[in-house]
Order: C-alpha cells, then sequence, then structure tokens
C-alpha cells in the first residue's frame, strides 16, 4: 500500500520521458524534410549558399484582394532573385493572427516577419524585446524617405523603429449620391445638426442612414472617436487622459457620448447591429442599402468594385456644436511588418523586407490599390484611371492637419475592452453619459 | 490529510464499479494497458490545466514580464467582477436547458419505437445538424433571426402571420440574446440526444414487453415499468454529455454574439478567452479557467453520485 | 382517436424532419447564389442562375484538395490513436482487479470537460520545447487528448457489460491479456467504436483555433483554413464559402451515412448492458 504508489509514479515518469523524447525525435525529422525551417537549423550566420526558410505570417487571406496579390508577386519576385531563400506564407484572417501571434508571444517564439498594429497594441511585444529595431532596414536604399513624414512615429519607441506600416488611412464619411438625392438631400451636412436632420430625412424614406458591423466593436469605436475629435475641440483627447490632466467625466466626453445616443435614438444604425460583422455590415453599404458608411478610407477599393460603385462620394466627419475643426481627421496607420529579434536568418529577414516596402508603392499603384499608401505615390491617378471617388478622398488626404489615433491604438487593451464593450452596450440600451464616463474613468485608473 | 478525504470522497462516489473483475494482471501490464492514453492525455491536458492555476496568480498580459500577485486574480474574479457571475449563471442555465432537453429525446425515441417501422433513417436525418460545422450553424441561424429588415425569417414569419408585435432583434436584444443561443444549441443537439436514447430504447429485448403485456402492461404502462428504468445508464450517458457540451459552448456563442452585446451573452469560456487574448490580461483569464476546472470537478462529482442513486433505486 | 394520435405523431416527425433538414438545403442554395442574392436574405428562393463557378472558385483558391489530404491524414491518425488507447484503456478500467483503476476513469471524466482554449497557450511552451510544433504532432496530440475521454467513457459504458464468463473460458484456455483483448474484447467491441468513430470524427474535422495556432506551413495546413481564407480582411464572397462548406462537410456526411447504422447499434450497447 505504501510502497506501490511510488513504484507507480517511478513508471509513470520514465515513460513520459521516453514518450517526450520518442516525440522529439520524430519531430525533428519531421522539421528537416522539406526545408529545414528556423527551429530546425542551429547557426545564426548564413552565408551566401546557405539555404534559407523565412516564415512571413500575414493578414491577407483573400487572393483577389490588392494587398494579396501585391505580397505574391514581391515575394516570387524576391524568390526568384534568391534562389537559396524561401519564403513560408502563413495567411490568416486578422482576427487569428492576432490570436496566433499573442500565444507565440508566450512562448517566444514569434515569426520572421510578422504583422501587427501600431502604437499601444505593439507595445507589449516592444516591451518583450520580440521585434527587431529597423533603423538600419529604414537607411539602406533611401527608404526612410519614401515614408510619410511623421507616419513612423506610430511604430517607434525609444528611437526605434520596430514596424513598417501596410497603410496609411484616414477615416471619412462615404455616402451614396443615389439615396442622398432619394431623401430630398441636396448638399453633404457639415455641422452634427444637419448630420442628424439627414439621418432623419433617410431614415423617413426608408432608407438606413449608416452602415456598420458593431458585432466587430472597433467598427463603433471609430465612429465614436469622430464625435469625440470634434467635441474636444482638436486631437489629444485620449492623450491628456493618459497624461492626466483631463479625465474622462470631462465634458467633451460625456456629450460626445450623449451625441452618440443621439444617433442610436435616431435609428441611424441597422436593426440588430450588434450581431452584424464587419464584412457583413460594408456590404450594406455596399449593396446599395444605406446611405452612409463612417470608416477608414481602405474601403475605396472595395466600395469601387461593388455594385454602388460610381454612385459613391466621401465627406470629412461634421462639426459638432461648433466645436472642432473638419480638417482634423481620425487616423489610422495601418498594420506594419515587423521581424523576429530573434529570427536566425535576422540579416535575410531584413534584406527581403526593405526589398518588400520598397517595392510595395509602386505594385500597389498599378493594382489600383494607391489610395491610403503609406509611402508618397508617384504618378497621375487620373491618368492611370483611377475612379473619382478615389480622387476625391486622395483630395481628402491632402487637408489632413492634424488628428488622432483610434481608441485601442492609444489605450492598453484591458481599458480598450472595456470602452469596446461599453459603446456596444449603447446600440442596445440608453445609457447616462455620466456612467459611460465613469466606467470609463474607473478602468482606466485600475489598469494604469 | 484533507488529500486522503478527497479521494476517500472520490473512491466512495466510485464505488459503484465493483463487478468482479477476473484479471489478476501485474502492474507492467496494467502500465502498457493504460500509460499511451493517460501519458499524453496528462501531457497535453493536465500539465496546461496546472500551468493555468500557476498563472492564474500571476499579474502577466502573456506577452512580457509577469508579476506574482497571489490571489489577486482569484479576489477579483468571485467579488469585483460585473461579468463574472452572470456568466456563470448563463452557463449553467445552459447545462440545465440542455439536460431538460434529453427526456423530450427519450420521449420522441419512444414514439419513433412505437409508430414508425424503421425509424433509423428518420434518426440519422435528425442528426445531420450535429455533423455540420458551428460557422455552417452560426451563419444560418443568424440569417434566421436577422431583424425583418433584413430579411429575417423568423420575424418575416411573424409579421406574415400578423404577429408584428412579437417580433424582436433576437440576437441584439440583451434580455433574449442569450435564449436565442440555447434555442440554437437545443435544436443541433437535439438529434445527438435523441441517437442516444432511440438506440438504447430499440435495444431493449422485445421479449420483455411480451411478458409484460401478458401481466396487462402495455403503451406507456410499459414504458413506465420497464422502458424508463432500464433506460437509466443510457441516460447518465446523455446527461453527462449535455453538461460538457454546455460547459465547453464556445463556438456558437463567438460565431453569433461574440459574447456581446456588452457581455450579455457571454460565458464562462468567452469571458475567460475574452479576458486571456482581448483585454491581454492572461493571468486573470487563467484564474477563469481554473475556476472553470473546479467547477467541473464539482459537477462531475455531484452527477454522478446522484445519477448512481437512481441507478441503484431502479436495478 | 389512435388514428389521431398516429397522425399527430406522424406531423411531428414531419415537422422535425424539414427543421433538421433544412441546414443542408440551405447550405446548397447559398453556396449557389451570389452575394447580393444572399445579403437580400430570402429563404426558399431559388437562385436566380446557379452560380457553379463558386465551387470552382473555392476548389482552386481555397488550396481544396491539399487541406483535404492534411485533414485526412490528421484525422485518420487520430482516430486510430483514439480508439486504440482509450478501448486499452477501458478494458483495463473495468476487467483488471486493479485498485487505481477509478482514480484513472475519473482523471479522464474530469478531461472531458475542459475547454481546450484554456489549454492553447500552455500547450504552445511544451509544444516549442519539445520541437513539434509546425509538425502534424501538434494537432494529432491534442486531438487524441481531447478525444480520449470520451472515448473511454462510451467504451467502458460498453465493456463493463460484457460477461464475465468470456474471459474466464479464455483464462481456462491459456490465452494471456493481450490475447484475450485483441482476439476477444476488440472484436465484439466494434458497434461502441463506431460510435467513437463519428463522435471524434466531427470534433477534429471541423477543428481550427489550434490547427491555426501550431501550424504555420502551408504544405501542413487543414481544411478549416480554407473556409476562414475566404473570410478576408476587408471583403467576402458568401458563395464560395459556402461551396467549400459543401466541400469541407461532404466528407464527414458520407462517413456518417455509411456508418450510421452501426452507429445506432454502437451506442445501445455502449450503454444499455452496462
Amino acid at each position: 500500500m505504501t510502497k506501490k504508489p511510488f513504484k507507480t509514479v517511478g513508471v509513470v515518469l520514465a515513460s513520459s520521458l521516453l514518450t517526450l523524447s520518442l516525440a522529439a525525435c520524430g519531430s525533428n525529422n519531421n522539421n528537416a524534410a522539406p526545408s529545414g525551417s528556423p527551429a530546425a537549423s542551429g547557426s545564426a550566420s548564413p552565408n551566401k549558399g546557405e539555404k534559407v526558410t523565412l516564415t512571413f505570417q500575414n493578414i491577407y487571406p483573400d487572393e483577389t484582394s490588392p494587398s494579396a496579390k501585391a505580397m505574391h508577386q514581391l515575394v516570387a519576385q524576391y524568390e526568384s532573385e534568391h534562389p537559396n531563400v524561401k519564403i513560408e506564407l502563413d495567411t490568416l484572417n486578422t482576427d487569428q493572427q492576432k490570436l496566433k501571434l499573442k500565444t507565440q508571444a508566450a512562448s517566444k517564439e514569434i515569426p520572421d516577419i510578422t504583422m501587427v498594429n501600431p502604437a499601444a497594441q505593439m507595445k507589449p511585444f516592444v516591451d518583450a524585446k520580440l521585434f527587431a529595431p529597423l533603423n538600419d532596414v529604414l537607411d539602406k536604399n533611401g527608404l526612410k524617405d519614401t515614408y510619410q513624414g511623421g507616419l513612423l512615429d506610430n511604430y517607434s519607441f525609444d528611437g526605434n523603429v520596430y514596424a513598417l506600416p501596410d497603410g496609411n488611412n484616414i477615416e471619412v464619411v462615404f455616402y451614396n449620391k443615389e439615396l442622398f438625392a432619394q431623401a430630398g438631400i441636396d448638399k453633404i451636412p457639415t455641422t452634427f445638426d444637419e448630420f442628424l436632420a439627414d439621418v432623419k430625412a433617410l431614415k423617413a424614406k426608408g432608407i438606413t442612414p449608416l452602415a456598420i458591423g458593431e458585432k466587430d466593436t472597433w467598427t463603433g469605436s471609430f465612429l465614436f472617436m469622430n464625435i469625440l475629435l470634434r467635441t474636444n475641440g482638436g486631437p489629444g483627447f485620449l492623450k491628456d487622459v493618459v497624461a492626466g490632466t483631463k479625465t474622462f467625466n470631462d465634458p467633451a466626453f460625456t456629450t460626445a457620448v450623449a451625441k452618440f445616443e443621439e444617433l442610436v435614438k435616431a435609428g441611424a444604425f441597422p436593426d440588430g447591429a450588434t450581431s452584424i460583422d464587419a464584412n457583413a455590415g460594408s456590404n450594406i453599404f455596399k449593396t446599395g442599402k444605406a446611405a452612409m458608411f463612417i470608416l477608414g478610407t481602405w474601403e475605396t477599393g472595395a466600395i469601387d468594385s461593388s455594385s454602388v460603385a460610381g454612385k459613391v462620394g466621401a465627406f470629412q466627419f461634421p462639426t459638432v456644436d461648433g466645436k472642432g475643426d473638419l480638417n482634423d481627421f481620425m487616423l489610422a496607420p495601418g498594420t506594419g511588418f515587423a521581424l523576429s529579434a530573434n529570427s536566425k536568418h535576422l540579416d535575410v529577414a531584413k534584406d527581403f523586407l526593405n526589398f518588400y516596402t520598397l517595392n510595395l508603392p509602386k505594385v500597389q499603384f498599378d493594382l489600383k490599390n494607391a489610395v491610403g499608401q503609406p509611402q508618397k505615390v508617384d504618378g497621375d491617378l487620373k491618368a492611370a484611371g483611377y475612379s473619382d471617388l478615389a480622387i476625391e478622398v486622395m483630395d481628402l488626404f491632402s487637408k489632413v492637419k492634424g488628428g488622432d489615433l483610434s481608441f485601442d491604438n492609444t489605450m492598453n487593451p484591458a481599458v480598450s475592452q472595456v470602452h469596446l464593450n461599453a459603446l456596444q452596450n449603447l446600440f442596445v440600451q440608453s445609457v447616462d453619459p455620466a456612467a459611460v464616463a465613469k466606467e470609463h474613468q474607473t478602468a482606466f485608473e485600475a489598469n494604469k | 490529510m484533507r488529500c486522503s478525504f478527497v479521494f476517500g470522497l472520490i473512491l466512495s462516489v466510485y464505488k459503484e464499479a465493483t463487478v468482479l473483475k477476473v484479471l489478476k494482471v501485474p502492474a507492467h501490464t496494467i502500465a502498457v494497458f493504460i500509460l499511451p492514453a493517460l501519458l499524453i492525455y496528462i501531457c497535453i491536458v493536465f500539465i496546461p490545466i496546472g500551468v493555468s492555476f500557476y498563472t492564474g496568480t500571476l499579474d502577466w498580459n502573456g506577452i512580457g514580464e509577469s508579476k506574482f500577485i497571489g490571489f489577486d486574480n482569484f479576489h477579483r474574479l468571485l467579488f469585483n467582477d460585473p461579468f463574472f457571475w452572470p456568466s456563470v449563471k448563463r452557463t449553467l442555465l445552459y447545462a440545465v436547458a440542455s439536460m431538460v432537453e434529453i427526456p423530450i429525446c427519450l420521449l420522441m425515441a419512444v414514439l419513433l419505437n412505437r409508430y414508425v417501422r424503421k425509424a433509423n433513417t428518420l434518426v440519422s436525418i435528425y442528426f445531420t445538424p450535429v455533423i455540420l460545422s458551428v460557422v455552417i450553424i452560426g451563419q444560418l441561424w443568424k440569417t434566421i433571426y436577422n431583424p425583418e429588415s433584413m430579411g429575417g425569417m423568423l420575424n418575416g414569419i411573424l409579421v406574415s402571420l400578423g404577429l408584428d408585435s412579437w417580433t424582436h432583434n433576437w440576437l441584439t436584444e440583451p434580455k433574449i440574446a442569450m435564449y436565442s443561443i440555447y434555442l440554437v444549441s437545443l435544436w443541433q443537439y437535439f438529434g445527438y440526444h435523441l441517437l442516444i436514447q432511440f438506440t438504447g430504447v430499440q435495444n431493449i429485448p422485445s421479449e420483455i414487453y411480451e411478458a409484460a403485456k401478458i401481466d396487462g402492461a402495455d403503451g406507456f404502462k410499459a414504458d413506465r415499468y420497464i422502458t424508463f428504468p432500464m433506460i437509466v445508464p443510457i441516460f447518465k450517458i446523455s446527461i453527462v454529455l449535455a453538461f460538457i457540451g454546455s460547459l465547453q459552448q464556445f463556438d456558437l456563442v463567438m460565431v453569433m454574439t461574440g459574447g456581446g452585446p456588452a457581455h450579455a451573452t457571454d460565458v464562462i469560456s468567452t469571458h475567460m478567452y475574452n479576458s486571456s487574448f482581448m483585454s491581454q490580461q492572461y493571468g486573470y483569464g487563467s484564474a477563469i479557467a481554473s475556476f472553470l476546472v473546479v467547477l467541473c470537478l464539482a459537477f462531475t462529482l455531484v452527477i454522478n453520485y446522484v445519477m448512481n442513486k437512481v441507478e441503484r433505486k431502479y436495478t | 382517436m389512435v388514428n389521431f394520435r398516429k397522425g399527430l405523431v406522424y406531423l411531428l416527425i414531419a415537422v422535425l424532419c424539414v427543421t433538421q433538414l433544412y441546414p443542408l438545403l440551405w447550405l446548397v442554395l447559398y453556396s449557389l447564389k451570389n452575394n447580393e442574392e444572399i445579403l437580400s436574405g430570402s429563404f426558399f428562393a431559388l437562385p436566380k442562375t446557379p452560380q457553379w463557378h463558386n465551387y470552382s472558385e473555392a476548389f482552386h483558391s481555397g488550396h481544396y484538395t491539399q487541406y483535404l489530404t492534411n485533414s485526412v491524414i490528421v484525422t485518420l491518425s487520430t482516430m486510430v490513436c483514439v480508439i486504440l488507447f482509450s478501448a486499452m484503456v477501458a478494458f483495463a478500467i473495468t476487467r483488471f482487479r486493479f485498485k487505481y483503476g477509478n482514480i484513472v476513469m475519473l482523471v479522464f471524466l474530469l478531461g472531458m470537460m475542459i475547454p481546450m482554449q484554456a489549454t492553447l497557450l500552455p500547450l504552445m511552451i511544451i509544444f516549442k520545447n519539445a520541437h513539434i510544433l509546425n509538425t502534424r504532432w501538434s494537432l494529432i496530440l491534442p486531438y487524441i487528448a481531447f478525444s480520449s475521454p470520451i472515448a473511454v467513457f462510451i467504451l467502458s459504458g460498453f465493456m463493463r457489460g460484457i460477461p464475465n464468463e468470456i474471459e474466464e473460458s479464455a483464462v481456462i484456455d491459456g490465452a494471456n491479456t493481450y490475447r484475450i483483448f485483441w482476439s476477444i474484447i476488440v472484436p465484439i467491441s466494434i458497434p461502441p467504436v463506431m460510435t467513437v468513430c463519428i463522435l471524434t470524427f466531427i470534433n477534429i474535422w471541423n477543428e481550427y483555433i489550434m490547427a491555426a495556432t501550431f501550424i504555420s506551413k502551408e504544405a501542413l495546413k487543414t481544411l478549416p483554413f480554407g473556409v476562414y481564407s475566404f473570410v478576408s480582411q476587408y471583403s467576402t464572397n458568401y458563395g464560395d464559402i459556402g461551396a467549400f462548406l459543401i466541400m469541407g462537410a461532404a466528407p464527414v456526411i458520407l462517413l456518417y451515412f455509411l456508418l450510421s447504422d452501426k452507429i445506432t447499434k454502437g451506442m445501445a450497447d455502449g450503454a444499455v448492458k452496462g
């Protein structure tokens, strides 16, 4: 009775070790066979002829999209110029990629090349020293000067750049001219009151005023931040909160919540918005079932290839109670390409990234995807056959005077989740703005 | 001391399996039979859960540095998280709802067995929703539940019946959304439990019924005295499977509402997932996972205890 | 009165047929529509012109054959291991005179209830240290682990009911334990094994979170990747997804209807005799 358990434990341990080592052997064989993956190859200094495999984790699963086409084209080109390098694409949809990267980060084993959101969302990875600084990549071949001024700040920490963006967008109001005409609206709104009146006019005609897919909570937050940008009289509200000079109980914030609730009450959004995912939400607009759509300019290309192409224009988010500047925009710097600091072939990865980002603008331009690029684009859009909408949007870009980043790019994830859920709640029940502010403030203080 | 008490409790619950066993085998034979599954199982399931108990005591975002904070996460979970207990309640209600479904499946199984000659095909048909992936089920039911303006079928039917006041935003009204999801799950697993019950009913030897008939027990009277007692063991399987299914329910909620609107459809597992990976409070998420494991342990024991009582009463 | 009752039962049966078969019909229609028809949300409407090209698109851009092969390899290896190992454990628990059988059973029972998502991050670390990330092992091992409990549960329920005399006579004939297991117990356990087969298959076939997390190599990815690969960042072709879902579900549906007779037997044998 006393002796036996120990014996059994011994057997268990011994055999578990055995199984583990067997499993390890099996895996080595498996790994080595096709390509010598990063995990298998030991030495850190690859010479020219050595076979190198890089894993490139990306968020371009739709092979018909310009971003995916550009990626496949550039990867193929690089591989043909460097026959010893193989780029293994690990293509996932956005949500899954975020989950996977976080899980990989826990084991300090992130892919050679991966993608990450800017500012607050990439900070935990940088703090954990998982990303390699890219300053030397930017210095090579004058890559740094191709980026739009100030953009790289969103990816920089302590003077080092850790990711290179795949886009740079602003938020605008897309509107369907045909549906506006049906509701008898002849001018685009420049104040929130006009905007609200238009919403009501559209609603009265049985047209859904604003498309949204609030199951993905960031969509509502995007819209809300536009209002906050105005009620605050300009950018910087969240930064001030972080700095401690303002709190969420500030009237700028509560007014923004109240205005947002006015939109909900006026029936601006589709029924059941909180169960519609972001894709389905944008499809409501793209199939001509909603009159307006407030989102990043990355939608431009997709709108142009949808059934409402040619009927869509874009305008700036209106001022609220006379506050704010039309030329302040919500800024949406794109997901950035980052390199693993522990990559076995960091120098090759850096060379590839330099090649990739140098050539991306031209490839994207040819693929009719020049709107919202992070880099300066040379070429005449009109001559290249871009749509009126694309040119209109590019024109709005030129008006950008300043702006804010989205909530989850400014605040830490825990506070962001509270914010996103609180906003989603506004879609289904009315809450006192002061209570919403308090919830934010409490979460902020608990997660400083 | 306490440890041996727990073991005693566990063993007392499991005493039922004291069928006289014939095979006296040496320890190494036992090891050969048990260890392959047990080792894989321990490495893949038990060690990670053990790790979760540990990470539950950390302030950790899952990526960078971690800090030991003792039971702070557990304290916050039990006393300071306004969304946790509601999610436990929803999970348990889920479990109760799926268990309530089982007698209905049994009744249906009895009916099929009595009125339909080749019921096997029907049972197979009823099983189809189980084999489809949750992605399909979720998409389908979203289109059924959609608001009328988006062509939702359920609301469309209600309107055409003149029951306009009955229409709802089934997945977005906080008070209704969770029940809408329960319904989908009950619908999907109806065939599953029906299949289990049906095969149980079918395998009761017909001689027993014939004998009962001679004694004057027929129809539902025979069910009362023969079918139900004989089906108790099967019932136990169904109950356990239903309970497990409801605790693990994750995919369906994620596909249909993601736990929203504003936590209104959060169950324990989605709350855990969102805390761990969305809020990036991995330590806190681990505390939720640990709680879930303890809850599972408690309920496994309770279910076994109750079912053994019932079994003993009937057999 | 009897006829009325009978009629009622038949009505109930028919209604259930419609509700339970509707998803398949819906999916087939869905896969043949274009985005606009799908979003307009009419339910029984047939597609104006069936979009057969959804299938060819899904077939080509979803890497169907490659993912299918991987899914089949992973699923089959898992099923073989699950059935063999679980049958062995169930045999040991129910037929050996061995004190800790109940504890082993409890350990497995408990595992049935642990949600997979909770183990994701620890597994990542374990697999990294065992160097099996990005290999088929990183899917097969967790799939075995998460499928075994239910298998042990069902199989032990069945084996508990096998009369002792069978082994007694085998022992008298001089058969050893392995012989008894392999030539007596396994053959008569085929029905519940079928049940385990289909339950395991269904669970593994559609699994995505682990597959997406532990596998990065294109050459090793499984079918659910295909489905999600259509759900891209900014646009979605719903018809393609429908087509891919049908092609992905087809093997399960086929297997199920091939095995369904045996399954209905298996479940019952497992439990009633226990």
